[in-house]
């Protein structure tokens, strides 16, 4: 099998599978429905079908693409930025950054919405930037930086939000089902809003990385490398950080922290049509989205109650990761 | 003075005359609207509404005391009381309702309590529900308030002021038999299960054990539930505890429990025995039931007013 038809295998079946998914999506719920109640929805609308299919479950599964989508190309390119397989918005500590700042602004009560965020999910957008910019400025040392340090620097200022977020919210012990949002996620509050609010934003970091592709493709040969070649590599470096940051920002912002995405997805996306970031970013997108999708399915579906997400991610990710490393040594 | 003239003076006084009757119409309207505890306004159903979600137990049980149990088509997996809540549809818990399962009942009227996650009310209000909130403070006194908003909302209201005046009246009889009490008996209230998990300050079980003629060992604490220390209760030294179960057993290994901790035997309610059972089911939701609970916890603070031994 040649490298082409091999990417043309992996573009097919994740149109499928995306496909199929948001069939799915649509079809399954807590009120039971069949293939025959969307055709008769769909030949004649009312309220409470329209309800069901289009406002509650369509609008959960385009989130949670939406959010898949932006957690793997997150994960994608931070993994190029680092030259590590290991990066992800965690590592960094965008995540806990942004789950920070949501669970300050719900604690200090910021609930209003503007531009289509809540408060919470505002405060998740500017700390998740934060943090990311102040690792990027304790790890730059007299006009260049080492990996390591910004890596270790990210996984100590991580901790550091993770321990003030669990210390708010163990002052507020009556918070409860806002704490498991944060912590581990969930799509059960989707709405077109949040949706409509995100995608242009995913729209634009797609566009952006991709369009940036070639400069990530130089990093991998080194910094010096890169910039004798002709990338003007901290510029291109700074621009890639907030994108990440962004994309990362964005998920946490709507759905909680949601884990492993943006880990396993690329990951395992580079191991299927290879290291060009061009591909790389445009495949982890779709790829991410739909893991998320189905990831939500389970997540809905699994028990009568719903499980949160973030443990269906870590339950899928956490063992494939493993077997990962296992497998490259 | 010419005709269109004529004509301009005689409108305006028809205009501002048309435009009286419009307000007067809109505010006859906005008076057909009530509040709810959230204070957002909440247009009035001209008649009883005929598919109603309950979002919490104790809402559920005061629409069946106003007599609407036929009406109701969605509770909690909590509501248990009375027994006919048992075929209604569930949808979920009081932390976790489902939406797509309130939505698919298709109800003309959801009532929320707090507990319920607002962001999950405000979920199902924004997909066109009428939905109405309450949220009455935690005392007592409310009781009967919360009757009356629920007859309010659901146009029952003469079923309503009947069941708030007899709430009042039955807890102005346990006032009037604990009048001018000399002694405040020291009460520690524990749940069965694990860990001394106790009431505070915040909690309606305070303001039970308040009226009932005690005073909470816990009621500094402001908090709603808390977890309590041994040594605490040691230092506390209650004279009486309750302990909120929901069954005889559960109520037997509560109290082994408690009087099996290591130094828990010098503390007087253990000494004396004075170790009480209270329905837990009736204790823990804010409903008519309460006063039920108020009326034990008093008889057995202060026997020597209720008949029993001084």
């Amino acid at each position: 099998m040649s490298v082409r038809s091999g990417r043309r295998i992996f573009w097919a079946v994740s149109l499928f599978l995306f496909l199929a998914g948001m069939v799915l999506s649509l079809l399954t719920g807590p009120v039971m429905t069949t293939p025959a109640d969307l055709v008769r929805f769909l030949r004649a609308p009312d309220p409470v079908h329209a309800a069901i299919f289009v406002d509650l479950r369509l609008a959960r599964a385009v989130l949670a693409f939406l959010v898949g989508a932006a957690l793997a190309l997150s994960g994608a390119i931070l993994q190029g930025y680092f030259r590590n397989p290991m990066a992800d918005p965690f590592v960094v500590g965008v995540s806990s950054g942004a789950s920070l700042g949501a669970v300050t602004a719900t604690l200090l009560g910021f609930e209003a919405a503007a531009f289509g965020f809540s408060g919470p999910g505002l405060f998740a957008f500017v700390s998740g930037l934060a943090i990311v910019s102040l690792v990027y400025v304790l790890s730059l040392r007299r006009g260049g930086f080492k990996v390591e340090t910004l890596l270790l620097t990210g996984i100590a200022a991580g901790s550091l939000a993770s321990a003030l977020t669990s210390f708010l919210l163990f002052m507020r012990s009556d918070s409860y089902d806002r704490a498991v949002f944060w912590l581990l996620g969930s799509f059960q509050l989707a709405e077109w809003s949040q949706a409509a609010a995100i995608a242009p934003w995913v729209a634009l970091g797609l566009a952006g990385s991709i369009w940036l592709a070639r400069d990530m493709d130089l990093l991998a040969l080194g910094d010096e490398t890169a910039q004798a070649l002709g990338s003007p590599v901290r510029r291109v470096r700074k621009v890639f950080l907030a994108l990440s940051a962004l994309l990362a920002s964005l998920g946490v912002a709507v759905s909680g922290i949601i884990g492993f995405v943006g880990l396993v997805v690329p990951h395992w996306v580079r191991l299927l049509i290879g290291p060009s970031h061009r591909r790389l970013f445009a495949a982890s997108a779709l790829a991410g989205g739909t893991f998320l999708l189905y990831c939500d399915l389970l997540a809905r579906n699994l028990l009568p109650a719903e499980l949160p997400i973030g443990v269906i991610t870590a339950a899928v990710g956490a063992p494939f990761f493993l077997y990962l490393l296992h497998k490259k040594r | 003075m010419s005709g269109p003239a004529a004509g301009r003076s005689f409108a305006g006084p028809a205009v501002l005359a048309a435009f009286c009757l419009l307000l007067a119409s809109v505010s006859a309207a906005a008076a057909q609207d009530v509040r709810d505890d959230l204070g957002r306004p909440f247009p009035l159903p001209a008649e009883t509404p005929r598919r109603i979600v309950s979002m919490a137990p104790n809402i559920t049980e005061i629409l069946f005391a106003l007599g609407l149990g036929g009406r109701v088509v969605g509770v909690t997996r909590f509501c248990d009381h009375p027994p006919e809540t048992a075929s209604i549809r569930r949808i979920g818990g009081l932390v976790d309702p489902n939406v797509e399962v309130i939505r698919s009942l298709d109800p003309d009227l959801v009532i929320a309590f707090r507990g319920n996650p607002l962001r999950l009310v405000e979920r199902v209000r924004r997909l066109g529900l009428p939905v109405f909130v309450l949220d009455i403070g935690e005392g007592l006194d409310g009781l009967g308030r919360l009757v009356e908003r629920l007859g309010r909302v659901t146009r029952t209201e003469g079923r309503a002021a009947e069941i708030a005046a007899s709430l009042r009246a039955r807890l102005e009889a346990v006032d009037a038999a604990l009048g001018g009490i000399e002694t405040r008996p020291k009460a520690f209230v524990l749940l069965y299960g694990q860990g001394l998990w106790t009431c505070g300050g915040a909690s309606y079980v305070n303001d039970l054990i308040a009226r009932a003629g005690g005073a909470n060992v816990a009621a500094a604490m402001p908090k709603k539930w808390i977890l309590y220390k041994r040594e605490r209760i040691i230092k506390d030294d209650p004279d009486v505890v309750f302990i909120l179960a929901r069954s005889r057993a559960d109520f037997e290994a509560g109290r082994e429990r408690l009087v099996r901790m290591p130094g828990l035997a010098g503390v007087e309610a253990v000494r004396a025995g004075r170790i009480y059972e209270i329905d837990e089911n009736a204790a823990s939701r804010f409903g008519p039931r309460l006063v039920d609970v108020l009326a034990r916890m008093a008889a057995l603070l202060h026997p020597e007013r209720f008949g029993g031994p001084a």
